[in-house]
């Protein structure tokens, strides 16, 4: 299994140990990710905030440069996943708009590379049993609350999850690793994403919301999908602790990284000693 | 929000310059208000996405274009997903963003940040966070809040301390300035 992988700026900073991980996991299962060369960044919010067809023109470099290799695009930013895939979407449905980003981008794209989150090509292509398969250390019954966020289940179109308002993809895969995941309701609420340097406060709500509904639905940590997530649940943490004088401690770990120690590859290889909120009691259970 | 029974006269070229292929679909608003409940910043916000909707029909731009709201949208797509029409909410958002000049006092970090990341990915091809954040906290002049984290955040490699170097970052200054020539034709 082959494919063409987008990191995002995101990997190559503040989610390096998503990067780390998602690489070491793919690795260990025969999966190769091979990073599109010389990528750039795919726009994110201030592009589509600013205007369409720059929106539609970053990511398009990005696809046109990937669709000379001929192989599916993955990537494991949730943000970048939705940028590509509702370029890909506006440029397939809009002939006017993709003449104008062959002009902006100085080529052809059609829209017609397919874009993949790493989570999909698990489930779809290496498949629950050759996972069940990898499993060395099962995570021991370990109660994960999956969060999602926005930009794997909406808009409805690019959703990556068949049931976008109640997904059940990491509960599936984490199931398959040992874990024990937890029902719980605000896996697809908004943590608050872009504004948690603009909006902190803002953030601080939302986030607070989702760690606390997490906690009081028995969880011992949290699996995330997405750069952002991360960051506003576990770098934020600390500060929303601070606001309300409540303590939380959830561990917010991405799905590779339980995936990771599951197939017993190192915390040095998964990046886990760059979580904030330290998760070796949690993991050592 | 005043009661729109008192609005003289319906102005339809707002609409009009938003959507002009009706792609939005937003005449198909059933004013049923599904977006509004389940809308991340309805605490926070002046206008509920429903009204929003609502207000582009009646031709309302100044109050959109000064609005909180358009801002204050986290771009979450609850609403589009939600909405039984399918009316694209997160795309009227963006839409009335690239035509406001200004932004509320309140939000205008919001404007300025967005701004400055789109700098830096013209500059090195990828967003270079250190050097954002900086040129961020002096034009918003937020010099202080979250300066502690940096330290813990370089050492543990989550912050780089120089830019990103790509060869890209040529081909990405282009698409900006030929996104730009474009709109000024537009």
């Amino acid at each position: 299994m082959k494919y063409s992988f987008f990191p995002g700026c995101s990997m190559e900073s503040t989610a390096e140990d998503f990067k780390m991980s998602t690489l070491a996991v793919a690795k260990a299962l025969g999966v190769e990710l091979v990073e599109i060369p010389d990528w750039t960044c795919c726009g994110s919010t201030p592009a589509h905030a600013t205007d369409a067809l720059l929106a539609a023109s970053l990511p398009a470099r990005n696809l046109a440069i990937a669709g000379e290799a001929g192989q599916d695009v993955v990537t494991c930013c949730a943000a970048c996943y939705g940028r590509l895939a509702a370029a890909n979407l506006a440029i397939s449905e809009d002939a006017g708009l993709r003449a104008e980003v062959a002009k902006a981008i100085g080529k052809s794209y059609t829209g017609s590379v397919k874009v993949r989150h790493f989570l999909q090509v698990l489930l779809e292509d290496v498949g629950i049993a050759d996972i069940k398969d990898s499993v060395v250390k099962n995570l021991g019954g370990l109660k994960i609350a999956c969060y999602y966020g926005c930009l794997l289940t909406r808009p409805r179109e690019l959703s990556i999850l068949p049931d976008p308002e109640n997904p059940q993809s990491m509960e599936e895969l984490l199931a398959a690793a040992g874990a024990q995941p937890i029902e719980w309701p605000y896996k697809t609420e908004c943590c608050g994403a872009s504004f948690s340097i603009t909006r902190t406060d803002t953030v601080k709500r939302l986030s607070g919301d989702i760690l606390r509904m997490a906690k009081a639905s028995g969880a011992d940590c949290v699996a995330v999908a997405c750069p952002l997530c991360q960051t506003n649940l576990d770098l934020r943490q600390s500060d929303i602790e601070a606001s309300t004088g409540e303590k939380i401690g959830l561990p917010v770990l991405y799905f590779t990284q339980l995936l990771g120690k599951a197939m017993g590859l190192s915390d040095n290889e998964l990046g886990i000693g760059k979580l904030m909120t330290d998760p070796s009691k949690v993991l050592a259970r | 929000m005043s009661n729109p029974a008192t609005i003289e006269k319906i102005d339809s070229t707002l609409l009009n310059r938003l959507d002009p292929d009706g792609k939005l679909n937003l005449a198909a608003c059933l004013q049923c208000a599904r977006c509004s409940s389940g809308c991340t910043m309805r605490q926070e916000t002046d206008i509920l996405p429903h009204q929003m909707n609502r207000m582009v029909m009646l031709g309302l731009e100044e109050r959109l274009l000064s609005s909180k709201a358009i801002w204050a949208c986290a771009s979450c797509h609850t609403c589009i997903s939600r909405c039984p029409m399918k009316v694209d909410t997160p795309a009227l958002v963006d839409a009335l963003r690239a035509m406001a000049t200004e932004a509320p006092a309140d939000l205008k970090r919001v404007r300025i940040f967005n701004e400055i990341m789109l700098g830096s990915m013209k500059r090195f091809g990828r967003v270079y966070e250190l050097g954002m954040m900086s040129i961020y906290k002096i034009r918003s002049r937020d010099l202080f809040s979250d300066v502690m984290k940096f330290p813990v955040m370089l050492m543990k490699g989550k912050m780089k301390l120089m830019p990103p170097s790509v060869k890209g970052r040529g081909a990405v200054a282009s698409i900006f300035d030929k996104v730009r020539q474009s709109r000024r034709a537009r």
